[in-house]
This record gives structure tokens, C-alpha cells and sequence, in this order.
């Protein structure tokens, strides 16, 4: 067998610009797959019944079903339901907020849920409303506690948008599969894709790490 | 002139009735100290005057607001009912000088300044006026509780209520926090104490409570009930109290 790294080289502007496309779609899908995810996990944990069952059911809807099925409906099947044609990017940033979003409500709820009722007591005792305890009280604490979790699901994040090959966004997977396609050189590009990965996933748990470390884990 | 009465207030659980209809009224400096078994309703007593246990039936008034009278009235019975928990409840992220600022800061409008300074005071005035920036698990557990209190007392309350304050501690921790009580009553403030400390009882208390099966079944003067009980249950609960 020959190997040629020279390839890799070669390709590599093409390589990063995919790279580009997945952290762009990484880091959009789960700035609102955390804001999407903290609402529905404190709806979970303090809602109402109505609000309650609606978050429920959200996470159970997004969570019993592959992503590859839920992009390829936001690409496919809403445009047919709704008459509104989305681009490919933005069926995938949609498809990471809203899958993201289901397994972060289930993080920020068990992190909420873990902090001992006390501490909510005893803010509530001295007159403030819960929406204060929950954010000057439990927020911060719950916080520290969501960071290992929520760490493990940016690395799964983004490592999903590599199956949004299905709806042909250009990311990293793609764009490999690409110039696979016309050169044949399997081993090189592949390793390469497969590194590059690595090296965003390393980044991402190392400045995770950082933070954690940065605060007293209580 | 009562402060907080209880108007045949029910708590139930489920089936368990955990308060049958109690009438109580408490008066403005008076330190009513409830004793009683293990889920006769002392606790729950005390936890339905501030709400955060709801009551399942009658009435209770809080210096004039029914607990029934909704969010905000709950807000403004618990901003005049300080209360201080078994187990302390501190909040694990601020310093002691933040606990007691918080209340006043979140709770009350005040200015940063005012609310350290007056923090400051709070500490001095429990003794831990050198522990300000240190954090609560840095603390014994009776200094913990000693913020506790100091952080219950910042926002001015007009009664404060005790939930076992000493019963997490050991023997010569206790000590500390019943003194810091002690001065309280002596200044005056109202407070409802549920406690096992019989020689608190004796010594501060102007009232003694004893609870049996969700009712008050004695009620009277801590020293001569203590001394001569009139129910047989309340001279076996003392024996094994004591």
C-alpha cells in the first residue's frame, strides 16, 4: 500500500474551510441549544403542570429519534408542511439548537434538582421570589455542576454535525467525502478529517476544563 | 397584641394529618418554645407560619396578612418572620459577610454599603465579626449557624423562627448558638423555637408548647411545667429528654 501525505497538503485549505462550516454550525446550534435547553430543563424542574408537560414532551420527542431523521425532516418534510424552504446550514443549526436542546434540559434539570432544597428554602424564607432564588441562589451553584455534563454534550454536538452529510452541508465530513470522491485516497484524507476533529474536540475539553478549574466545584 | 394566630389550622399530608385544628396565639415578645415526639407537628407548626409548608385548612395571620393571601403577601408574612433551619442553610457560594448582606441587598433595596455595613454589625453582634470573609465550609457549625441567624436578622424581621437550630450540633457547639438565642429574647424579639433544650426552655422561654398528634396538648409557663407536669406523656417525654 502507498501512502502520499502530500495529499493531505494539498487539500488542506478545503479541509479547513469544512472545518470552519462544522464549528460555525457547532457553536451557533448550541448557543441555542443552551438557551433552548435551560428553558425546557427549568420548566421541567419548576413549571407548572402545563409547562411541565410540554418540555416533557419536547425532550422525549428529540430524544427517541436519530438526528439524522430530525435534520432530514426540518430539510425535507417542513418545507412540504409549511411552504417554507430552509437552506441546508440552517436545517442543520436548527437540527443541533433543537437536539442539543433536548439533552440540556435534562442536564440543567438534574443539575437544578441536585442542589440540596435547603439552600431554595432558605432563600425563599427570607422573602425573595423564586425566580430570585433561582438566580442568585441555585443558578450559580447549579452552574459549577452542569460543566462536566454539559462538556460531554458539546464534544457529542459537535461530532453530529458530521451527519448533516445527508441534507449536503459542506462541513468537514463532507468536504473529505468530497475530495475522497475524486482522488481516492482514503487512508490520507480520512485520518486527516479524523484529526481535525480531534483537535476541535481537544480544544473544546480543554477550555472546558479551564473553567471548571477557574471555579470552587461545590 | 398577637403577632401570629393560628385559627383552627389543619395540615394534612396525603391521609396524615399532621396539625388537627389548632388555635394558638402568640404575642408580640413573647419566645414560645415547642416541644413534642418525633411527628407530632412542631416543625410543620412552625413551617406554616412563614409558608413553606401550605396549610390544608382554617387560617393563620402573620402580623396582620393571612398565609392565604397570596404570592406577594407570603413574600412580605416572610420578610418579618426570620427563620433560622437545622441545618443552617447557608448559601455555600458567599461569604459570611455575603449571607447577611444578601437578604437585605435582594430582599430589601438596600445599598451595597448599607447592606455591609450593616452586615458587619449583624457579625460583630454574633461574634464572628473576624470570620466576614470566610466561607461557610470554612466555619464550624456553630459559627455556621451563628451566620444563620446574623443572615435571618438582616432583614429586620419582627419574630424569628428556630427549627431545631442546635440539634445538627455537637454538646459544646450548642452553646454558642443557644447564647447568641439567649440575647435575642433579652432584646425583646418574638421568637417561636422548636428545640429539645430543655434548660433554654427554662431559662429564656416565657411559654412552653407541648405537641401530641398534630394538637397542642399542654400549654403554659416553661418553669412549672417543666417541674410538674400535668399529663403523664409530658413527664415521659421530659424523662427522656433530659
Amino acid at each position: 500500500m502507498q501512502t502520499d501525505w502530500s495529499v493531505v497538503l494539498n487539500f488542506l485549505p478545503q479541509l479547513i474551510g469544512g472545518a470552519k462550516i462544522t464549528v460555525q454550525i457547532t457553536v451557533i446550534g448550541l448557543f441555542g441549544g443552551l438557551i433552548l435547553g435551560t428553558m425546557a430543563g427549568l420548566m421541567r424542574a419548576y413549571g407548572g403542570r402545563v409547562l411541565n408537560a410540554i418540555a416533557f414532551t419536547y425532550v422525549e420527542l428529540i430524544r427517541g429519534t436519530p438526528i439524522v431523521v430530525q435534520v432530514m425532516f426540518l430539510y425535507f418534510a417542513m418545507p412540504v408542511l409549511t411552504g417554507l424552504r430552509v437552506d441546508p446550514m440552517s436545517a442543520a443549526v436548527l437540527a443541533i439548537i433543537v437536539n442539543a436542546g433536548a439533552y440540556i434540559a435534562e442536564i440543567v434539570r438534574g443539575a437544578f434538582l441536585s442542589i440540596s432544597r435547603g439552600l431554595s428554602e432558605a432563600g425563599l424564607a427570607l422573602g425573595l421570589p423564586q425566580w430570585k432564588v433561582l438566580v442568585y441562589i441555585l443558578g450559580p451553584l447549579a452552574f459549577r455542576r452542569l460543566i462536566p455534563p454539559l462538556g460531554n454534550q458539546f464534544i457529542v454536538s459537535l461530532k453530529d454535525t458530521s451527519l448533516f452529510i445527508v441534507i449536503g452541508v459542506g462541513e468537514l465530513t463532507r468536504t473529505g467525502q468530497e475530495i475522497m470522491a475524486a482522488n481516492f485516497r482514503a487512508v490520507e484524507i480520512w485520518t486527516a478529517v479524523a484529526v481535525i476533529y480531534l483537535i476541535l474536540t481537544g480544544t473544546m475539553s480543554v477550555a472546558l476544563r479551564m473553567i471548571e478549574k477557574r471555579m470552587r466545584i461545590l | 397584641m398577637s403577632i401570629i394566630e393560628f385559627r383552627k389550622t389543619s395540615k394534612h399530608f396525603g391521609d396524615l394529618k399532621v396539625l388537627d385544628e389548632v388555635d394558638l396565639h402568640i404575642d408580640v415578645g413573647e419566645v414560645v418554645v415547642l416541644i413534642g415526639p418525633s411527628g407530632s407537628g412542631k416543625s410543620t407548626l412552625l413551617r406554616c407560619i412563614n409558608g413553606l409548608e401550605q396549610i390544608s385548612g382554617g387560617d393563620l395571620v402573620m402580623d396582620g396578612i393571612s398565609v392565604r393571601a397570596g404570592k406577594k403577601q407570603l413574600r412580605l408574612i416572610r420578610q418579618e418572620a426570620g427563620m433560622v433551619f437545622q441545618q443552617f442553610n447557608l448559601f455555600p457560594q458567599m461569604t459570611a459577610l455575603e449571607n447577611v448582606a444578601f437578604g437585605p441587598r435582594k430582599v430589601r433595596g438596600a445599598s451595597v454599603a448599607g447592606a455591609r455595613e450593616q452586615a458587619l454589625a449583624l457579625l460583630e453582634k454574633v461574634g464572628l465579626s473576624d470570620k466576614a470573609g470566610h466561607y461557610p465550609a470554612e466555619l464550624s457549625g456553630g459559627q455556621q449557624q451563628r451566620v444563620a441567624i446574623a443572615r435571618a436578622l438582616a432583614v429586620r424581621p419582627k419574630v424569628m423562627l428556630f427549627d431545631e437550630p442546635t440539634s445538627a450540633l455537637d454538646p459544646e457547639l450548642k452553646q454558642e448558638v443557644l447564647t447568641v438565642m439567649r440575647q435575642l429574647a433579652q432584646e425583646g424579639m418574638t421568637m417561636v423555637v422548636v428545640t429539645h433544650e430543655m434548660a433554654f426552655a427554662k431559662q429564656v422561654g416565657t411559654r412552653l408548647i407541648f405537641m401530641e398528634h398534630g394538637k397542642i396538648s399542654v400549654d403554659g409557663h416553661p418553669r412549672e411545667v417543666i417541674e410538674n407536669p400535668p399529663s403523664e406523656r409530658l413527664r415521659d417525654f421530659l424523662q427522656h429528654v433530659e
